[in-house]
């Protein structure tokens, strides 16, 4: 049931990649998208795909999990690859069947498109399968935190976000125990009409709201009595670093720039 | 109407990184009539044990079988099951939802499709049995009582499906003494009228007073079971599993340490008949 919700799709295992620096991982990624949008034909992909693998293999994850992410998308995967293919522009006709044609450059378009719509999505699921999500936020902190001369509550978005990332797993918990004790009253949840199951929902809704407002209160209560008064002049029990191995990712994205870029124009 | 768990072993989150398993080969027949308490440490695998016997849980390995019919079958009326073996949750306030205490009680037995009449006769007697009084609190929000008085409001809500078991986690858990011994009371005399109970507790003592036989439960096994005689004079045993033990069996324990050795006892009363004897039996001597 709802225990099997994970939080994000971290992986908790130790590697070198877990342990980069969260603002060079968000950096990198965001290069690496760029990096996926210069190439200019199929082949292309090659470096990038190479780059992935060496990287899956550094942060030593199971090539199911890569796998397994792309799976919530692999309903637009099908849209892009069937409509590049059948609805394509181009003269070069290779089949018809009434008025779909597939022409060669839908055909190419088709396959380009697909993936690079993989390696995006692969690419940042290494992101988050190698970074805790609270880790991600401390990342994304840092780096908008320069966005506070222009009066942008970056401190105050970023807890917002930890607390409510960190309230998920407590709140599926709760909700998992109370569709059981409902159940335990003979609730069902799982047949009847549409509107009977809306209807289901409220013995687990309500206590779940009231629960919800009892934690938050409790939680500012919590921070309050600890003094918490927003993020100026707070320091950090964890205090992001970069050091050699960032630069050694960072030098290895590079690498796969100069690649890319002399692959698109000489291939 | 025994409920008997073979073999029973659970494993949360099977194949992921998150794997834990949380029982493991348990065997125990739960009798008709009993008070069966399960102790054990925090994290022992006693609620998973208790959601299990209502099909709530399904086992990794091994069955739960009621009246010898296994109740993980495909064709196994699990709704049905869930109103003759009827679960307390811990907290189970947390779980109250409807805009009144007599509908909220209401619920289960409206579930069970009973007619409103039915329904509300038994929301009439499951207050009895809780000590609600029904022109009280009857139309009151169930929000807008005391924490005590919640907790009776959930339980009622179970006993109005008249289970024929009734399973009860850490029914005390959070309570003030006066509301502690309201609900024990009630559990004791729906024990009385013949209900089967099984009851997962942290206070000995209570355990001590109440139950017909004691199953001790650590990181998942089942290692000891026996009447409260047997359990609670294993005083060192259960010490060592960072358990507590009666004030009784503790006092005793450390007599006897001391060298006054007083026969087997893990009730105060007992402890206190036991001592006034030798205390008189002493005085004899010293004449």
């Amino acid at each position: 049931m709802l225990r099997d919700i994970t939080l994000g799709q971290y992986y908790p295992i130790d590697s070198p990649v877990h342990r980069l620096d969260p603002r060079i991982k968000i950096l990198l990624t965001m290069a690496f998208i760029v990096c996926v949008f210069l190439v200019g034909s199929p082949l292309g992909y090659l470096p990038i795909a190479a780059y992935l693998a060496w990287a899956t293999w550094m942060a030593r994850l199971p090539a199911k999990m890569m796998l397994r992410s792309m799976r919530p998308l692999r309903i637009l995967l099908i849209f892009t690859f069937v409509l590049n293919l059948f609805f394509g522009t181009g003269d070069t006709e290779l089949l018809r069947l009434g008025f779909i044609r597939v022409t060669q450059e839908g055909l190419y378009n088709a396959i380009h498109f697909s993936l690079r719509l993989i390696f995006l999505v692969i690419g940042s699921s290494l992101l988050t399968l190698t970074t805790p999500p609270v880790t991600l936020t401390d990342g994304l902190e840092s780096l908008v935190s320069p966005l506070k001369v222009i009066k942008f509550p970056a401190h105050e978005m970023a807890m917002m976000m930890t607390i409510a990332l960190r309230f998920i797993p407590t709140l599926a918990e709760e909700a998992d125990k109370i569709m059981k004790a409902q159940s335990a009253r003979g609730a069902d949840f799982t047949s009847g009409s549409l509107k009977q199951r809306a209807q289901a929902l409220i013995p687990l809704l309500v206590p779940l709201f009231v629960s919800a407002f009892r934690r938050a209160g409790d939680l500012a209560m919590a921070m309050e009595s600890r003094c918490y008064r927003g993020g100026e002049g707070r320091t950090r029990l964890h205090v992001l670093k970069t050091g050699r191995k960032d630069w050694l990712a960072v030098a290895s994205i590079a690498v796969l720039y100069a690649v890319v870029l002399l692959m698109a124009r000489y291939v | 109407m025994p409920i008997t768990l073979e073999k029973l072993s659970h494993t949360y989150q099977e194949g992921s990184p998150f794997q834990a398993t949380a029982l493991h080969d348990i065997n125990l027949t739960i009798q008709d009539g009993e008070l069966l308490a399960l102790i054990g440490h925090t994290g022992s695998g006693k609620s998973t044990l208790a959601q299990h016997l209502n099909g709530l849980l399904k086992p990794t390995a091994g069955r739960v079988l009621l009246d010898g019919q296994d109740i993980n079958q495909k064709d196994a009326d699990r709704r049905a099951l869930r109103f003759r073996v009827g679960l307390v949750f811990q907290y189970p306030e947390h779980q109250l939802f409807e805009e009144t205490v007599r509908k909220d009680i209401g619920f289960g037995p409206r579930n069970m499709g009973l007619s409103e009449q039915e329904v509300e006769q038994r929301v009439h007697e499951a207050m009895d049995k809780t000590g609600l009084v029904y022109d009280e609190v009857g139309e009151k929000s169930p929000f807008e009582l005391s924490g005590g008085q919640m907790r009776r409001v959930a339980l009622a809500g179970v006993l109005a499906m008249k289970p024929d078991i009734l399973v009860l986690d850490e029914p005390t858990a959070g309570l003030d003494p006066r509301a502690r011994d309201f609900l024990l009371s009630d559990i004791a005399r729906l024990h009385r009228e013949g209900t089967t109970v099984v009851m997962i507790s942290h206070s000995m003592d209570d355990v001590a007073r109440l139950a017909t036989r004691v199953a001790v439960l650590e990181k998942g096994r089942l290692v000891m079971e026996g009447p409260p005689g047997d359990i609670f004079t294993q005083v060192d045993r259960l010490t060592a599993m960072g358990l507590d033990v009666p004030q009784a069996s503790k006092l005793r324990h450390e007599l006897e340490a001391e060298g006054i050795v007083l026969p087997p006892c893990y009730l105060l009363d007992d402890l206190a008949d036991h001592l006034a004897h030798r205390l008189k039996g002493g005085a004899a001597d010293a004449t």
